[in-house]
């Protein structure tokens, strides 16, 4: 019996005897391996996880934690103070930055790369090119554009002509820049959208719907949907989406992907930004078809160090070349 | 001679269509199970291998292994429960054997069986507050898997009362009539004669822990570590949210990959099941009436 309520004993004190090691939201661990905690952003999300997976051959012993969730799980994270890095796809709006500093911490942004928005419809859709302010018809509260034929388009296999209109869950980076890009900031969504809570669900969604039309990072669209190219209001050009486009701001619906830090970034925290941002870092988020944050040359050394990724690796040294020679100034203007 | 009535023949008629009724209804019960286990072995069967199951997973998650995620549900489930177990044990003997019926008892019956309904996605958020935030655990496997406990609690309760109560009634009286005091009865006569209804309480534990998604999403579980864990406070990976994660997040993902995980998790649920079933098998055949 005594025996018995030893065992007891034992197992209600032993979460209390392990103690928790102290200080680990910085990154610290009762072993020899340093945490840092990354979290956010959905947009970002396959990016970190292959910065953090070719982190661990360039420094074994800091380990990178990657979560998803949204740009504002990331944000809340950061002011909650329990992140070391926060992914977001859009800016902190001033309010959480307020939050973040009343709480003891001031967001310091880093811009890691450029994300293009494409729009995409079905691929028997004939539409090629789509405007902004179509767009705004189609998305925007008040919208004149409901059905197809409102846009000269006879879409095949879309019997009931109306548009299925896809979007993003509300607390999503890309709704929110979609919005402020397409809408305009005082307009909302129309009523009656379809929000996904992932950009792959978004892509799956239109490529299996003739009616439907959606939004995601260019990197999430597949070759299974097409992708208009996007004239805005002056009247230039039609632009296609593409790293290119992004990185030289000819592409009018591409934004800067960020991560947040606490204040500046200091010890492995530091280390691994500078390390996404070198040119190693850089190609990486290029093979993952999003621009980089500043013009890199990902041939030679730089792919080899990179996890490899032979499909894409063909096509991104082409348009790096291309984009080394624009400049990488924030393609919003 | 007997002859048949035309209502005796209607009776039979009766009782035959019944009877296939109710035997289709039972075997349309069965066949999603039989669907589902077909179609995770036919289609992720293939990727099954030493090497998917030991090696981590590379190139964006869309190719490799998915140890982590492996180790990570294991630590989560065992966690889980070592914190869970006990304390179920011990609320339902008190329950079950000392608790006069007076309100405070009715009132507690009344919160497990509540504690039992609640959403798991609640129970997520009520780890996320109570253990991630108020207790300074962070988000790491002992916040995950002791919001796994409370969701579990309810099961490990119910199901011990119910063992225990199986235990005929003159068990006890003749065991207290000798003068045994009332932990005596139940650590030498209730226990050793309810073990294997207990047992069914925590298989059935460990296939819902091992499951869950939602309350480890917050609490405990990461969509990458480069590591394994080493200690509870650790963050994890988990079979779950691996498949939650690779069906919805990542894209480029091989279409086989994710029956992959689906299999590996649903056969790590039956196998622990099994083995908890074999032990209650053998010791329902000791059972003295």
């Amino acid at each position: 019996m005594r025996k018995t309520l030893m065992l007891i004993a034992l197992v209600a004190i032993l979460p209390v005897a392990c103690g928790r090691p102290a200080d680990q939201g910085q990154a610290g661990d009762s072993s020899s391996r340093k945490v840092i905690q990354n979290k956010g952003s959905d947009t970002l999300v396959n990016v970190a996880q292959a910065w953090a997976e070719a982190y661990k051959e360039v420094n074994p012993e800091v380990a990178v934690a990657v979560s998803g969730g949204g740009s504002g799980t990331g944000i809340s994270a950061m002011i909650n103070g329990t992140v070391d890095l926060a992914n977001a796809s859009r800016k902190m709006k001033d309010k959480e930055l307020e939050q973040a500093r009343a709480n003891g911490h001031d967001p310091l942004e880093h811009v890691v790369g450029f994300d293009a928005l494409a729009v995409f419809v079905h691929p028997d859709n004939p539409m090629d090119a789509i405007s902004l302010a179509q767009l705004a018809e189609i998305y925007g509260e008040g919208g004149t554009a409901a059905k197809w034929s409102d846009l000269g388009v006879q879409v095949p296999g879309c019997d009931s002509d109306e548009i299925v209109v896809v979007s993003r869950q509300n607390n999503s980076g890309t709704y929110v820049y979609f919005q402020e890009a397409v809408l305009g900031k005082q307009r909302d969504f129309r009523l009656g959208t379809r929000d996904m809570h992932g950009s792959k669900d978004v892509v799956d969604l239109v490529e299996h719907t003739p009616c439907a039309i959606g939004y995601s990072g260019l990197a999430y669209a597949g070759e299974h949907v097409k992708m208009p190219c996007i004239s805005s209001p002056d009247g230039a050009d039609c632009v296609a989406p593409s790293v290119a486009t992004a990185v030289d701001g000819t592409y009018p619906i591409a934004r800067p992907l960020f991560m947040y830090t606490s204040g500046e970034p200091q010890g492995i925290v530091k280390d691994y930004l500078d390390w996404v941002l070198s040119d190693v870092g850089q190609c990486i988020i290029v093979e993952k078809g999003y621009a980089p944050a500043k013009p890199v040359s990902c041939g030679g050394d730089a792919a080899a160090e990179a996890p490899a990724e032979d499909a894409e690796g063909e096509m991104t040294e082409g348009e790096t070349t291309e984009s080394s020679e624009a400049d990488s100034a924030d393609p919003q203007g | 001679m007997f002859e048949a009535t035309e209502l005796n023949l209607q009776n039979q008629r009766r009782e035959r269509l019944f009877r296939t009724l109710f035997l289709a209804m039972t075997l349309l019960l069965i066949l999603p199970v039989v669907v589902i286990l077909a179609m995770l072995v036919y289609k992720g069967g293939p990727m099954i291998s030493m090497d998917f199951l030991l090696t981590e997973p590379t190139n964006g998650m869309t190719a490799g292994g998915i140890l982590p995620a492996f180790v990570g549900t294991i630590w989560l489930v065992v966690v889980a429960l070592i914190a869970s177990v006990p304390i179920g044990i011990a609320a339902a003997l008190y329950l079950s054997e000392y608790a006069p019926d007076n309100w405070l008892t009715r009132a507690i019956n009344l919160a497990v069986i509540n504690l039992a309904g609640v959403p798991s996605i609640v129970h997520a958020l009520f780890g996320v507050g109570a253990f991630v935030i108020f207790f300074r655990f962070g988000t790491s496997i002992l916040a995950a898997s002791l919001t796994l406990a409370v969701m579990a609690l309810p099961v490990v309760i119910v199901s011990t009362r119910e063992a225990l109560q199986a235990v005929p009634q003159a068990f006890r009286e003749a065991c207290w009539s000798m003068g045994a005091t009332r932990w005596q009865t139940i650590r030498k006569v209730v226990l050793p004669n309810s073990l294997s209804g207990i047992l069914t309480g925590v298989i059935l534990e460990v296939s819902r822990t091992a499951g869950e998604t939602a309350p480890i999403m917050f609490t405990g579980a990461a969509f990458f570590l480069p590591f394994l864990p080493e200690t509870v406070w650790d963050q994890t990976m988990a079979l779950s949210l691996h498949l939650f994660v690779i069906s919805t997040q990542v894209p480029e993902v091989p279409e086989a990959l994710p029956y992959g995980v689906a299999l590996v998790l649903i056969s790590l649920v039956l196998s622990m099941n099994a083995v908890s079933i074999a032990f209650r098998v053998y010791l329902r055949g000791k059972k003295k009436w």
